[in-house]
């Protein structure tokens, strides 16, 4: 073997290894090969058969939401649409998505090809690669955006006129005294978010997405002109009911949904490799296990993202759909 | 007293230039304010605030520069008390601080530099801790109330670890477990990891918090010295954090610049 050879083995070794560390880093579980772990599917099958629950409610009247909710779990939306075992940090899974059955995303035509364009040319090792390595998820740099946050583990504090969502590195805060969408011309990570309660449902309508977000770390992709619905409802005690439809005619052909259980945290129900709040093996002491404690998760990973960088990935920076 | 006179003539200028309809006059020193109490009966800081003048650019005083206005230090007495050794790496920070400042990596600016960086950040409480809720970078900082103590280090927290008390009033927050690579401004004010910081956030009218913070740390500084100034309620009925992704906007800026040299000097 030259040393030519050598030499671009070692650097797509090491481009493998920087694109399979940084989610692990990200605080991901390393999984062995096992039975598919259950998501949207098992979830409205599970549903179907609770019966009706009527939530406490605040001193202000409204549904009582508030507490410690632990994440999505499972492979932490590594891939979202239903998977076979690709690799320890992407075990076999159902999809994230409910609506449509069949549990893929509904993109146009043209956002098809764009989304397999990215991820043939992801650095995952996997079939159908083209070897390129042209891609990394945005969420390898430790940016928060939608609808990823609501996919974390994270606490829900209720006010007068707003609602609070508090995570070990961020927050939302989303208002429901009725105050208007700002215009659509301002562009944020985390998009805008209005609320209102309808029923025993916290609606939260998000808009002024800036598009440059995934839903997992294979490219699924939605646009700024994408809006996004989401439903927080509780199905029992200890179990929210989380749903979010995605809407955005430019690069989906319908409007679809994501729907997946997040259980209250400490009761001992959540799916296997849940995200929780505080990583236990870091707090001895168990009188802090409820406390959100800081990750520095952009700080501790500048070296991953030069070397990322240095290796000749792209920045994903939205797509732009024909008109 | 003069020092009282000058944050009060501060206090009514901002408050003329922010809520021209407010009625000047009730932060009046003479009358001791008495703010509401949240449903568990802690006072009520609540809202949205903001800072108005120039320390995240000079604690102390210093003239204007291309991009900086002038101002008055914000430091009781007017000078940091560095250790002379700390004075020199301090003066070499300023000389270098376009490429030095922690800030300009976009790294969580710490404690308590982000209370004065030109952002407006919430504050939200809980019978167990305050939250307090920043649009720079969506940095928050939970001021724990629960009566755990800080926990055993090392620790080094970009934000440092907040544990938090009444005592009256005012809201006194301790912090420790500090990392050393935040500075406290873009002029070079710096600190060691033995950085302690005791935050005191008192209601002084409706719209008006004191901040004042008490900052030791024995490697660099001969003796703890205190900085204080008020905090502004966001008087437009719309007032709400958006988000300035600092990190985001750098590395799409870097990152898509072919010439870009920033992430090997990073």
């Amino acid at each position: 073997m030259s040393r030519r050879v050598a030499a671009i083995e070692s650097l797509l070794a090491i481009a493998l290894l920087v694109v399979l560390l940084v989610p692990v880093a990200a605080g991901q579980t390393v999984w062995p090969k096992g039975p598919k772990l259950p998501m949207a599917k098992t979830w409205l099958a599970e549903k179907a058969k609770l019966p009706p629950y009527t939530p406490p409610r605040t001193p202000g009247g409204e549904p009582d939401l508030q507490g410690i909710w632990d994440g999505a779990g499972g492979d932490n939306n590594s891939y979202l649409e239903d998977h076979e075992y690709l690799d320890d940090t992407t075990p076999a899974q159902e999809s994230f998505v409910s609506d449509p059955p069949d549990g893929k995303i509904p993109y146009t035509p043209w956002a098809l090809a764009k989304r397999m364009e990215i991820l043939r040319s992801l650095a995952r090792g996997w079939p159908g690669e083209t070897g390129e390595r042209l891609h990394v998820s945005p969420g390898s740099f430790c940016l928060d955006y939608m609808p990823v946050f609501s996919f974390d583990a994270h606490e829900i504090v209720q006010k007068p006129g707003y609602v609070v969502m508090l995570s070990n590195e961020a927050y939302r805060v989303i208002p429901t005294d009725g105050r208007s969408a700002i215009s659509q011309n301002a562009k944020f990570w985390l998009g805008t978010s209005r609320g209102r309660w309808e029923g025993n449902t916290l609606v939260v309508e998000v808009t002024s997405l800036n598009g440059k977000g995934w839903f997992d770390s294979t490219g699924q992709f939605y646009s700024e002109n994408t809006r996004m619905i989401e439903r927080w409802r509780l199905a029992d005690a200890n179990t929210m009911d989380y749903e979010v439809t995605v809407e955005d005619p430019t690069i989906y052909t319908r409007p679809w949904k994501m729907n997946f259980p997040r259980r209250r945290a400490g009761t001992g129900r959540g799916p296997r490799g849940v995200t929780a709040v505080s990583d236990p093996t870091a707090v001895e002491d168990q009188r802090y296990a409820k406390e959100f404690w800081e990750t520095g998760c952009y700080e501790g990973n500048a070296h991953t993202i030069e070397v990322t960088r240095s290796l000749g990935f792209k920045w994903f920076s939205g797509v732009t759909p024909p008109k | 007293m003069r020092r009282g006179f000058a944050a009060l003539t501060v206090g009514v200028a901002a408050l003329c230039m922010l809520a021209p309809a407010s009625v000047v006059g009730q932060t009046s020193p003479a009358a001791p304010y008495v703010p509401p109490r949240t449903a568990d009966g802690q006072p009520d800081l609540q809202g949205v605030w903001q800072v108005l003048n120039t320390a995240a650019w000079d604690l102390e005083d210093h003239g204007a520069r291309l991009g900086v206005p002038a101002g008055r230090s914000v430091v009781e007495g007017g000078a940091i008390p560095y250790q002379p050794a700390a004075l020199a790496r301090k003066k070499e920070n300023f000389e270098k601080r376009a490429s030095l400042d922690p800030e300009t990596k976009c790294f969580h600016p710490g404690v308590p530099r982000i209370t004065y960086m030109p952002y407006p950040f919430q504050i939200v409480q809980q019978a167990d801790k305050v939250s307090i809720l920043y649009e720079y970078l969506h940095t928050v900082r939970y001021v724990y109330m629960n009566g755990n103590p800080h926990p055993r280090g090392q620790i080094e927290w970009w934000m440092g670890d907040s544990r938090g008390r009444w005592e009256g009033n005012t809201l006194v927050v301790d912090v420790i477990h500090f990392t050393d690579r935040t500075w406290f401004d873009r002029a070079g004010n710096f600190h060691s990891s033995a950085l302690h910081v005791v935050e005191r956030y008192t209601p002084t009218g409706p719209d008006h918090l004191l901040y004042e913070a008490t900052i030791e740390d024995p490697k660099v500084f001969t003796r703890p010295w205190k900085i204080s100034m008020p905090l502004y309620r966001r008087q437009e009925r719309n007032a709400e954090l958006f988000e300035y992704e600092c990190n985001a906007y750098l590395l799409e800026q870097e990152w898509t610049n072919p010439a870009s040299t920033f992430f090997e000097k990073r």
